[in-house]
């Protein structure tokens, strides 16, 4: 046979070899910035060393459109494998967009997570997700600003906090003693329910809305107090689609003497404020009135599987989740995702991850958040969960720009939930 | 059939068809889908009658009621000033340029323009941080005339209305080349009788330039609207629909319900809502100009 009537023969053959070798893409969707991106990616290239026959990609876009891309893309050309909120998860479960983790998964999260992480990746009993990052609400604040005003220490109940927003508050400076963010549910709704666990409250009790209750009253007061008296101005506090903005500028210019804010905005902080950030200090949430020991709200981030994905790919996708979050398989005894956690700033879930971090959990800014993990809760984990959380979202939005009362404030915040919750359970 | 009868069928045919598939059947389904309670990750077959509920829901004074009523007032607002503003602008800037004799009116004609070109991702990021409240640069401009710093786009109050002023900015040059084409077609005849009568320049722009530039206004009016109402990018790129809701328009409300929130039904009734609304409004416009025109 002459040479070149073996070429075509040669080329399939070829080309099957090569789709042999990539016969499993899983794609990787997030809202991360793209330096960490890169290390993500880093990491998957490390996993493809070992595992030639999965091609991993990664995609990223802002957190404003993650649950939409999500949604938007569910079926065939849906993401593998989706970082998402926990206060996600039930409804996603409810559409069947995401896949239970096989048994092995299932049960490795269950022995090496503590239980409430693992229980938020759970519905009905059954994992859906790994859990990451976790991340709780603390109170930072400037310390250069502080001592500027003879501020001693960080406040500790609502009396000192308002005292201290009081004395920090330079108006003709363009300076606010506390500032409140705006345009971004979680950014709005997380700091109150922090204010209001530390109060003694909730947000929900078993299933039932409870923003009636007298420390939610006290909860919205505060609010109206601070703007009211100019301590908070709400123009300061808008956030955009990637949850930076203004919010920030005015914290890292000093222009924001203290702010409620979940540990994972270190990066943008130190990106921010360079030598400065050395001012930063973080203290539990001050306790309030009702309240007898300062609390604060957590949450998680997990990672899912598509539901629609082929069976192959649901297992590569499992099986690169497993590794990722592996023991041992970042640097010392850490796993390569407390790794990528860790250059954010953001705590890692895994106890395995927890104890092989502490060096670096003990660093000033990550410490005052690792002391209130122990007296955190969970933010509820329901249906209509992102619905109610924007419905609050918008209440207090309105309180703060002097629209409505507290106490209107107040019961529309447990109408809108009470109505809501009803819908989703229809 | 005879061959005269069936020729037309065939060439309508392809073009009914497309239109039937990618614009009335998904029109039909919407409405359908309004009347039901559906998740949008969930095949059409698991959508539960409800009758009128969604209707009922959306203008309740429920949350879900409040946000759409906000939203279908904030757009209506925006809408109402935009095109109040850019069809004005727009005669004004497209008889400045339209000035053929006046030197650099194509350069400026392509200035104006150029606004529309540009990439809205571009445009939300420069004017999200001209408008920003501290350190932006107009308010470091009003300081230097003595105006003290605006709000912008971080309070309820002004969110909106510096929406409005983007959008026009953007858009005004189009409108402007609309403009210039509308006049392009007036002869220049009808202006040397009008001056040979004795009419003044104000005269003739009242008497000879606005009567003839009627169908260029009606479709600049329509075009503009219809821009208007499917306002969508600079709210998800700079405000996300706040502070408090102000710059909640519809379609934004309608993507975060019935995607982000995966209520299919209910973002059907809203988008079904805003339709009629539209509809309503440019069949008013058309019979407006129509009676303007008898009279």
């Amino acid at each position: 046979m002459k040479p070149w009537k073996a070429l075509p023969a040669l080329m399939l053959s070829c080309a099957a070899t090569a789709v042999s070798a990539q016969s499993v893409e899983v794609s990787y969707l997030t809202h991360w910035s793209p330096e960490t991106v890169a290390l993500l990616e880093a990491a998957a290239e490390k996993y493809q060393e070992t595992h030639p026959d999965v091609s991993i990609s990664v995609r990223a876009v802002p957190f404003g459109d993650l649950l939409t891309t999500i949604r938007s893309s569910a079926g065939a050309s849906a993401p593998t494998i989706s970082g998402i909120y926990d206060l996600w998860l039930p409804e996603l479960v409810r559409d069947d967009l995401v896949a239970p983790a096989p048994d092995g998964v299932a049960s490795e999260v269950r022995a090496a997570w503590p239980d409430g992480i693992a229980a938020a990746a759970q519905v009905g009993g059954t994992l859906y997700g790994i859990p990451n990052e976790v991340n709780v609400y603390a109170l930072n604040y400037n310390k250069a600003l502080f001592a500027e005003a003879g501020i001693d220490a960080a406040p500790a109940t609502w009396e000192e906090f308002t005292a201290a927003a009081a004395a920090l508050t330079d108006a003709g400076a363009g300076r606010q003693g506390f500032g409140l963010i705006n345009s971004w549910s979680a950014g709005v709704v997380h700091p109150f329910a922090s204010l209001l666990v530390s109060n003694g409250g909730a947000l929900i009790t078993d299933g039932k809305p409870t923003l009636d209750s007298a420390e939610a009253g006290e909860t919205f007061a505060l609010y109206k107090e601070l703007v009211s008296n100019g301590w908070s101005v709400p123009a300061m506090g808008t956030a955009d689609a990637n949850t930076t903005g203004p919010f920030l500028d005015n914290f890292v210019s000093g222009k924001t003497g203290m702010i409620i804010m979940a540990n994972w905005w270190e990066s943008a902080l130190k990106a921010g404020m360079g030598d400065d950030f050395a001012n930063v200090a973080t203290a539990p949430i001050p306790v309030g009135p009702s309240g007898e020991v300062a609390s604060s709200i957590s949450y998680t981030w997990q990672t899912v599987v598509s539901a629609t994905a082929s069976a192959e790919e649901q297992a590569a996708a499992w099986d690169f989740l497993a590794w990722l979050n592996g023991e041992g398989t970042g640097e010392g005894d850490a796993s390569a995702m407390s790794d990528i956690l860790m250059s954010m700033g953001i705590l890692p879930s895994r106890s395995s991850d927890v104890a092989a971090n502490q060096d670096v959990l003990g660093r000033d800014f990550l410490a005052g958040y690792v002391s209130v993990l122990e007296n955190a809760r969970a933010f509820p984990i329901v249906l209509g969960g992102q619905e109610f959380t924007e419905a609050l979202q918008q209440t207090l939005e309105s309180l703060e720009y002097g629209q409505i009362t507290a106490a209107q404030a107040q019961e529309a915040a447990q109408a809108d939930a009470l109505s809501i919750l009803e819908r989703a359970a229809r | 059939m005879p061959r005269a009868r069936l020729s037309p069928i065939l060439m309508i045919g392809p073009a009914a068809g497309f239109i039937g598939v990618f614009i009335l059947v998904p029109m039909v389904l919407t409405i359908w889908l309004s009347f039901h309670q559906w998740s949008t990750q969930t095949p059409f077959s698991t959508a539960e009658w409800v009758g009128l509920r969604n209707y009922e829901d959306i203008f309740s004074a429920l949350s879900v009621g409040r946000d759409f009523k906000t939203a279908l007032r904030n757009t209506a607002i925006y809408t109402a000033l935009s095109v109040a503003i850019l069809l004005p602008l727009s005669v004004l800037l497209g008889l400045l340029v339209y000035q053929r004799a006046v030197a650099g009116g194509q350069f400026l004609r392509t200035v104006l323009f150029a606004s529309y070109m540009v990439p809205m991702i571009a445009v939300a990021l420069v004017w999200s941080k001209l408008y920003a409240p501290t350190e932006g640069p107009l308010n470091q401009i009003l300081g230097w005339v003595g105006i003290g710093p605006q709000t912008w786009l971080a309070a309820p109050d002004t969110a909106l209305y510096s929406l409005v002023l983007l959008n026009v900015w953007q858009q005004i040059g189009y409108f402007t080349v609309l403009a210039v084409a509308g006049l392009t077609q007036i002869p220049n005849t009808l202006y040397e009788a009008a001056r040979i009568d004795g009419a003044g320049p104000v005269q003739s722009f009242f008497g000879v330039t606005l009567p003839l530039m009627r169908r260029t206004l009606l479709f600049s009016a329509v075009i503009a609207i219809i821009n208007a109402v499917q306002v969508f990018e600079p709210v998800a790129l700079i405000t996300q629909g706040g502070p408090a809701g102000s710059t909640n328009v519809l379609t934004f409300h309608i993507r975060r319900v019935g995607i982000e929130r995966s209520q299919g039904g209910l973002g059907s009734a809203m988008a079904v809502t805003l339709m009629l609304a539209l509809i309503v409004t440019v069949f008013a416009i058309f019979a407006a100009n129509r009676r303007g025109g008898r009279e």
